[in-house]
C-alpha cells in the first residue's frame, strides 16, 4: 500500500519502522528526546502541518498529529516549508545540507544535536525507506 | 569609502590617501583592495622586517554598519613566514573603533627608532612612547595604553612579546582575545617598533543609501540569527562542530597522522557548554556571539577556546583535557601568537621527537603525547626563542628543515595547516594548496561545504565528501565567494544567501552590481593575490600539499583514503583558467578581469 506524505498513515509507517529498524534501534540507543515537526505551507500543502514524535532509547514510544504545537513542549522541533521536507524524504536534499542552507531549522539543544548527528541522519533514513508517494 | 591614513614611523609624516573610485567598485574593499593597493610595492626582494615593508590595516564598506557579522577588519602586507602574501582578518571592536575615526584604513611604513605605539583620536594621529609597555603581553598592553591615554573606552590592537621578538608566528591581538593570527604580521608590527594601534572614533560610517540599507540591515540580522549554524555557534562557540568533524573523518589527531582518539568528546563545545561555559562574548554588532567566556573554578572569567584551538592544543596534541587547552589558549594569546601555527608547530615537536629526529637534549627535557605542561614550556620557549624556541619561532617548516625533515611539517609554503583533514574533507586538498597564504582554511571554509553548506543559490553542488577533481570548479566558486566576504570584511558565520549580501553591498555603497558581477570581483581579489605571490617566486611546484596528508590514515572514518590530488588541481586549474604549466593566470583571465598592468607583469 502506498504511502504518501504528509499523512497519518505516514507518520504510523513512520512510528512502525522506528520500532523495528534494527540499525537505528543500535545507533539511537542513549537518544532520549521528543521531536516536532512543522511542515509549513507550500506547494500543493495549504495549512501548517504538526507532527509528534517521542523518541526514546532508539523506540517511538508515540507519534500523532497534533493541530498546533501549544501542548508539547519537545527537545527539538525541525521546520521547514513543504517542497523542501518533500525534496529531503525523495533523496533530492541531503539532510545536512538542506539544515546547513536555511532549508530546514532547526530549534532545540544544540549541544545535545551535535552529539547525535548520527542518529539525525539514521532518522532521516528510516522517514525515507517508508515514504513511497509525495503529495504533488 | 573614507581614505587611509599613511604613517612613516621614520619620519613620523602623515598623509590621507584616497583610494581610486574604480579599484573601490572593483575590489569593494578588505584584502581584495588591499592587494590591488599593495600590488607594485610587493616585491621578492622586499625584506618584510625592512622599514620599506608595509602593514596595511583595511575594512570593508559595511565595517561598523552593524551589518550582519561585518565588525572585521583585515590587516595585510608581506608574510615573513612564507615570503608571500600575508592577510589575516580579525574581529572584535578595533575595526569599526578606526572606521568611527574617519579612516577606512591605515597604511604603516617605516620603522620607529624606539619602540612607540599609535593614537588615533578622532583623526587626530599621535605617536606615543611605548617603552613602558614593551616586553608586557597582549592583555597587559591593552590595560596600560588605556591607562596611559585615560580613555577607557579605546580600542587596542596590540602585538605580545613573541611579535617583539619577531617570531614568525606572531599575531595582532585586541579586546578579549581576537587575534589577526595568521601569517606572522604582528613579527612585521615588532620589526617596525610598533607595539600597539589605540583608536577611538564618533563618525558615522558611511552609507549611500541608508533608507535601503537600514531594513535591509534588519532584515538580515534577523535571518543569521535565526540560522542553525549561528545557534550552533552561539550555544556551543565554532567548537560545537567538533564532534560532527569527528564523526565524519575531518579532524586531525596526533599531528595528523591518527584517526581516533578515544576521549575526544570530552574537548568538545559540547562538552565546554556543559561544564566550564559561564558567558558568550560577540564581535561588534554581532547577533552570533561565537565567542566564549569560561570558568576554571578560580573565579576567573578567561577566554574560551575556539574549534581550531580546541583541536589544535587538543586532539593534535593528544590532550583531552579542556581546562589546559583553556590555559594553553591564554598563554599563546598572551605571548602573542598564532594558536593554530604554535600548535601545529608544537605537533611536529612531538612528532619529531617520537620519530627519534629530536631528543631530549635538543629539547631540553622529555616530551610524551598529552602533556600540556611540556607543551605550555614549549610555548614560552618560541616566544622568547629560547633553545630550541629558536627554531620554533621560526615556524614549521624552517624547524623541520634544521633537522633535515622537511617533508614530515603539515604545512604548504610555510604556513601551518588548519584543523580540517582533506582526507575526510578532500575540498580542503584544493583549498590548503592554492590559498594565497598557504594551508589556510578561510580562504574557502570548504570543510562546510563538503559537510553540507552547498549552497545552491550561489551555485553550488553537492558533492560526496571524499570526491575528487569534480569538486574543483566547486571549490574555486566557494574561494570566489569568500573572497568576497574578505572584502567585506565578513565573518564565514554568516550564513546569507548572495542575494541579500549583494543587496546590502549595494546599497551601502550605491552601486547595481549583480551576484555575478560580485562573485567576478571576488575572483579579481584572488587572482591578484595569486598575482602578487608569482612575482613574489611562487611556482605551480608550491601548490602542493605535504606528506602527512597524502598518505593514508590506519584508521577512524577516513581510514585507507589517499588523495588524488594531481587530478584535483588539473581541473582546478581548468576551471580558474590558470596555466597548467605555470599555474599563472592565463593572459586572457588577467584581462577579462582588468588586469592589464598584471597581465603585463606576469606575460610580458
Amino acid at each position: 500500500m502506498a504511502v504518501i506524505f504528509p499523512s497519518p498513515e505516514w507518520l504510523k509507517s513512520l512510528e512502525a519502522k522506528l520500532n523495528s529498524d534494527t540499525h537505528y534501534a543500535e545507533i539511537a540507543r542513549k537518544w532520549e528526546g521528543d521531536l516536532a515537526f512543522e511542515i509549513q505551507p507550500s506547494g500543493p500543502v495549504a495549512g501548517p502541518i504538526y507532527y509528534y514524535l517521542d523518541l526514546w532509547h532508539g523506540t517511538c514510544r508515540k507519534a500523532e498529529v497534533l493541530e498546533d504545537l501549544t501542548a508539547v513542549k519537545p527537545v527539538f522541533v525541525l521546520r521547514a516549508p513543504y517542497e523542501n521536507m518533500a525534496r529531503i524524504l525523495k533523496g533530492e536534499l541531503d539532510p545536512m545540507q538542506a539544515m546547513m542552507t536555511r532549508k530546514l531549522q532547526v530549534q532545540g539543544n544544540m549541544a545535545y544535536m551535535m552529539r547525535n548527528v548520527p542518529v539525525v541522519l539514521d532518522f532521516v533514513r528510516c522517514a525515507r525507506e517508508v515514504t513511497s508517494e509525495i503529495l504533488v | 569609502m573614507q581614505p587611509i591614513l599613511k604613517i612613516d614611523l621614520c619620519t613620523g609624516k602623515t598623509h590621507d590617501y584616497q583610494i581610486p573610485s574604480e579599484w573601490e567598485r572593483a575590489y569593494l574593499g578588505g584584502s581584495s583592495l588591499a592587494a590591488r593597493i599593495l600590488y607594485e610595492g610587493l616585491t621578492a626582494d622586499l625584506d618584510p622586517f625592512s622599514p620599506e615593508a608595509p602593514l596595511l590595516f583595511l575594512n570593508g564598506p559595511l565595517s561598523g554598519t552593524a551589518g550582519p557579522t561585518t565588525g572585521r577588519f583585515v590587516v595585510c602586507g608581506k608574510s615573513p613566514a612564507t615570503g608571500l602574501w600575508a592577510e589575516s582578518n580579525c574581529g572584535g571592536f578595533w575595526g569599526p573603533e578606526l572606521r568611527f575615526c574617519g579612516y577606512d584604513g591605515l597604511w604603516v611604513s617605516g620603522r620607529a627608532d624606539r619602540p612607540v605605539y599609535l593614537w588615533l583620536d578622532d583623526g587626530r594621529l599621535e605617536i606615543r612612547d611605548a617603552a613602558f609597555i614593551w616586553g608586557q603581553d597582549t592583555y597587559e598592553s591593552q590595560a596600560s595604553i588605556k591607562s596611559d591615554l585615560g580613555v577607557p573606552q579605546a580600542r587596542v590592537l596590540t602585538i605580545g612579546p613573541a611579535g617583539e621578538n619577531r617570531v614568525l608566528l606572531a599575531g595582532l591581538f585586541c579586546d578579549h582575545g581576537r587575534t589577526a593570527g595568521r601569517t606572522g604580521l604582528g613579527a612585521v608590527a615588532g620589526a617596525k617598533n610598533l607595539k600597539a594601534i589605540a583608536v577611538k572614533g564618533s563618525h558615522k560610517p558611511p552609507l549611500a543609501r541608508p533608507e535601503a540599507y537600514l531594513p535591509l540591515r534588519s532584515e538580515s540580522n534577523r535571518i543569521v540569527k535565526s540560522d542553525n549554524i549561528a545557534q550552533v555557534t552561539h550555544a556551543l562557540g565554532t567548537a560545537g562542530v567538533a564532534d560532527y568533524a569527528d564523526y565524519i573523518g575531518s579532524m586531525p589527531k596526533k599531528y595528523y597522522h591518527q584517526g581516533v582518539f578515544e576521549t575526544v568528546d570530552k574537548v568538545s563545545g559540547s562538552t565546554m557548554a556543559e561544564t566550564i561555559l559561564v558567558g558568550v562574548s560577540a564581535c561588534h554588532a554581532c547577533v552570533i556571539a561565537c565567542g566564549r567566556v569560561v570558568n576554571l573554578g578560580d573565579g576567573i572569567r578567561r577566554k574560551g577556546p575556539e574549534y581550531e584551538t580546541v583541536v589544535g592544543f587538543g586532539p593534535n596534541l593528544l590532550n583531552d583535557n579542556l581546562e589546559e587547552i583553556v590555559r594553553l589558549n591564554e598563554l599563546c594569546d598572551r605571548l602573542g601568537m598564532d594558536t593554530i601555527s604554535a600548535s601545529n608547530t608544537l605537533g611536529l615537536v612531538f612528532h619529531l621527537y617520537e620519530k627519534g629526529v629530536i631528543g631530549s637534549d635538543e629539547v631540553g627535557f622529555p616530551l610524551a603525547w598529552g602533556d600540556t605542561r611540556a607543551a605550555g614550556r614549549l610555548l614560552e620557549m618560541m616566544a622568547k626563542r629560547q633553545g630550541l624556541g629558536e627554531w620554533m619561532a621560526q615556524g614549521s617548516r624552517r624547524l623541520a628543515a634544521h633537522f633535515n625533515a622537511e617533508e614530515e611539517a603539515v604545512q604548504v609554503n610555510g604556513l601551518e595547516a588548519a584543523y580540517h583533514d582533506p582526507r575526510g574533507v578532500t575540498g580542503m586538498a584544493l583549498v590548503y594548496a592554492t590559498s594565497p597564504r598557504g594551508a589556510c582554511h578561510n580562504k574557502s571554509d570548504y570543510f562546510f561545504v563538503d559537510w553540507g553548506q552547498a549552497d545552491q543559490s550561489l551555485g553550488l553542488d553537492f558533492y560526496e565528501r571524499q570526491a575528487g577533481a569534480e569538486k574543483a570548479a566547486n571549490v574555486a566558486r566557494h574561494q570566489n565567494w569568500r573572497a568576497v566576504c574578505d572584502s567585506l570584511v565578513m565573518c564565514i558565520f554568516a550564513n546569507l544567501g548572495p542575494d541579500m549580501v549583494v543587496d546590502l553591498i549595494n546599497a551601502a555603497c550605491g552601486y547595481d552590481l549583480t551576484v555575478d558581477e560580485t562573485l567576478r570581483c571576488g575572483e579579481r581579489g584572488w587572482t591578484i593575490k595569486r598575482a602578487i605571490n608569482h612575482r613574489l617566486g611562487l611556482t605551480r611546484a608550491n601548490d602542493r600539499l605535504p606528506k602527512a596528508l597524502l598518505e593514508p590514515l590506519a584508521d577512524g572514518p577516513s581510514a585507507g583514503f589517499v588523495l588524488d590530488l594531481a587530478s584535483m588541481l588539473e581541473a582546478y586549474y581548468q576551471a580558474r583558467s590558470w596555466d597548467p604549466v605555470t599555474g599563472r593566470p592565463t593572459a586572457g583571465l588577467l584581462q577579462s578581469l582588468g588586469l592589464e598592468d598584471v597581465r603585463r607583469d606576469l606575460w610580458g
